[in-house]
């Protein structure tokens, strides 16, 4: 990806919250500033700096490192799915299944990522739900462990 | 002496059991995160910051937990510089440049000692400081009127965006973005619901938690998938352990020197530990001429920069105390710890919460020692830290920050807005854009805008009344001359070099 495209995505995105703000109006205004002003400043600045980095890009892009891209796909898509599964299957289950693909990204074996994965979703379980009263969703687990 | 009395007061509240075991836990945990290359102090803040609100502390206690991991990472960055010559956090660059010869030359216990020594003279003289400044900052502060309190937040952008260096654009960008996020949900003026889309998740604005942790700690993950870091090089600590009283005297002016410059130049809303480390190196450098043999293991070297980074962090808390707007992107994410406690940082603070403000004072001499106490003899402990996996401790980030968002509102919603936060912060990230400004944006949208309107509302709509008080003005000047002048130098700079190569 390089300054342009950011720019380019900047400009659109400049756009759209200008046309999403254009009607933000106040049924009864008591003030001379409404809610669009602040909202519309934003997106004209936000427009300017994306022309900027249009018309004039950084000398060197970085660009997304081809030689990590499937690792780097593979620990999103799992840090995506553990958002998903957090509730359903339960803080150390759906722990225990992100810990699996990632720590095979950052090079464990699938052993040691699967191990980790277990002792981490269980011993944080433990550590923060029965210990320090931060209250962590038990999900498919919820018949051993009680809660939800 | 109202300031003397206050800060006992102080003392009363920081050496209650409880905040005393927060203060240790912090200073150890900070430590820990500020020696992982990656890991920095806002890392660290932020993945503590919604566990002190779930664990249901008081705000002081929490605020005293936040500081004292702040102080720790701080600390911590050196021994990472010193074993690994990888920097653990930004503001210990420098400090590898001399202390990985050091190491090197079988001095790797007298770099920590004495780097831990000048760490703390430099938080110690710059929590003095701000003793002696805030309360007369405060005072003064509490004549801002919302055309004040609008230009000071441009001044602050204004900072943060021209000491960025490299990309004033895309830094100004981010504190674009920053502001704009902060426009999500209810405006509560008006009560229009903006930029939600019509989903309920969205009409109370996006949690700050949310925001922190995605930009931070999801795609901290993904930027570290790209650096291999490894344990092999790290240099077994032999010989002396401690540094000798020729040695401290020989550091001490330099630490001296150093502490305040760190001190000045944290207290300047933006401009952050790394700067001012980077400062104090190159003022070192240049004064002790051909003595110093810097780059091969000065001691100096090692002992300016160390002082300088912790005095910032210290001086970063004064504009955050006193004016509401915080000095560097840790002190911003205490601030949107602050207001999930309602409490909203600023002048009055100093009357209305004597309370949170001196026992957070008193409480970062009482870290200091503490880490000073853990940082000379446990340095070994901390070393074995350095050689766990990564395949260990990413998991366990992503684990710990998932547990942290979730405490808030207990929603997968909020989860997945973190993820996909994650991804654009990485994005961003990896197109060389500084993510501080835009948790400062976050952190000071509502503020600002409420300033404006209120602002204009006095005036009906006028713009002359952000620019009428002498205030206003000073800062107004203060903020384009703080983006103008970077650059300006940047170009001599340049010159000269071309010059001298001519």
């Amino acid at each position: 990806m390089s300054d342009r495209i950011l720019g380019a995505a900047c400009l659109v995105a400049g756009a759209g919250m200008a046309w999403a703000a254009q009607d933000y109006a106040a049924p009864i205004s008591y003030e001379p500033v409404g809610p669009r002003a602040f909202p519309l400043l934003l997106a004209g600045l936000m427009a300017l700096a994306g022309s900027w980095l249009v018309a004039r890009p950084g000398p060197q892009g970085f660009g997304l490192a081809r030689e990590h891209f499937k690792t780097i796909g593979l620990a999103a898509a799992a840090v995506f799915a553990y958002a998903a599964l957090f509730e359903t299957f339960g803080f150390p289950l759906a722990t225990t299944v992100m810990a699996l693909p990632v720590g095979m990204a950052f090079g464990g074996s699938w052993k040691q990522s699967l191990a980790g994965g277990v002792v981490m979703g269980f011993a944080f379980y433990l550590m923060f739900d029965k210990l320090l009263d931060v209250v962590l969703p038990t999900g498919l687990l919820s018949f051993v462990l009680g809660g939800r | 002496m109202d300031t003397l009395q206050f800060l006992l007061g102080g003392f009363a509240v920081a050496l209650t059991p409880q905040n005393l075991m927060v203060a240790a836990t912090g200073a150890f945990i900070g430590t820990i995160v500020g020696m992982l290359p990656g890991l920095g102090p806002i890392n660290g803040v932020a993945i503590l910051m919604p566990l002190a609100f779930a664990l249901k502390l008081p705000p002081e206690t929490a605020l005293i937990l936040l500081a004292a991991v702040y102080m720790g990472c701080e600390y911590g960055g050196r021994i990472s510089s010193i074993l690994l010559n990888v920097p653990g956090d930004a503001g210990a660059i420098m400090t590898a440049l001399d202390g990985h010869p050091m190491a090197k030359n079988g001095l790797a216990g007298v770099a920590l000692s004495i780097s831990a020594w000048s760490s703390f003279i430099g938080a110690l003289i710059a929590t003095v400081g701000i003793v002696l400044f805030a309360p007369l900052l405060a005072r003064w502060a509490l004549a801002f009127g919302p055309a004040e309190y609008f230009a000071l937040m441009c001044f602050a952008f204004a900072c943060i965006t021209g000491l960025m260096g490299d990309a004033p654009v895309k830094a100004a960008l981010a504190a674009v973005i920053g502001l704009s996020l902060s426009t999500v949900g209810l405006d509560s003026n008006s009560g229009v619901y903006r930029f939600t889309g019509g989903d309920v998740h969205l009409s109370d604005g996006i949690q700050f938690i949310v925001v922190v942790i995605g930009v931070f700690s999801v795609s901290e993950i993904l930027l570290m998938l790209e650096q291999h870091r490894s344990s092999a090089g790290l240099i077994h600590i032999s010989g002396r352990k401690l540094f000798n009283l020729k040695e401290m005297a020989f550091t001490w002016w330099c630490t001296l020197r150093s502490s305040v410059v760190g001190f000045v130049v944290g207290v300047l809303p933006g401009a952050g530990a790394t700067i001012a480390s980077a400062m104090t190196y190159s003022m070192e450098k240049r004064l002790a001429g051909p003595d110093g043999h810097f780059g091969d293991g000065d001691i100096r070297g090692v002992a300016a920069p160390e002082a300088a980074n912790n005095a910032s962090a210290a001086g970063s808390f004064v504009p955050m105390l006193t004016l509401g707007v915080p000095g560097s992107g840790t002190t911003a994410v205490m601030v949107g710890a602050l207001s999930l406690y309602n409490i909203t940082p600023g002048p009055a603070l100093f009357t209305q919460n004597p309370t949170l403000v001196w026992g957070l004072i008193a409480s970062l001499f009482i870290a200091n020692v503490m880490l000073l106490v853990i940082n000379i003899p446990m340095v070994g402990v901390f070393t074995k830290v350095l050689r766990l996996p990564n395949w260990a401790l990413a998991p366990g980030i992503l684990a710990v920050s998932a547990v942290g968002v979730f405490s808030v509102h207990a929603t997968t919603f909020d989860l997945m807005l973190m993820s996909g936060l994650g991804m654009v912060g990485y994005l961003l990230r990896k197109q060389g854009m500084p993510m501080a400004p835009l948790i400062l944006g976050f952190v000071l949208g509502d503020l600002m805008e409420q300033n404006l309107r209120r602002a204009l509302s006095i005036t009906n709509g006028e713009l002359g009344i952000l620019v009428e008080s002498p205030i206003s003005i000073g800062l107004w000047i203060g903020a384009v001359a703080m983006v103008v002048v970077p650059p300006l130098m940047r170009l001599r700079a340049h010159r000269m070099q071309a010059a001298d190569a001519a």
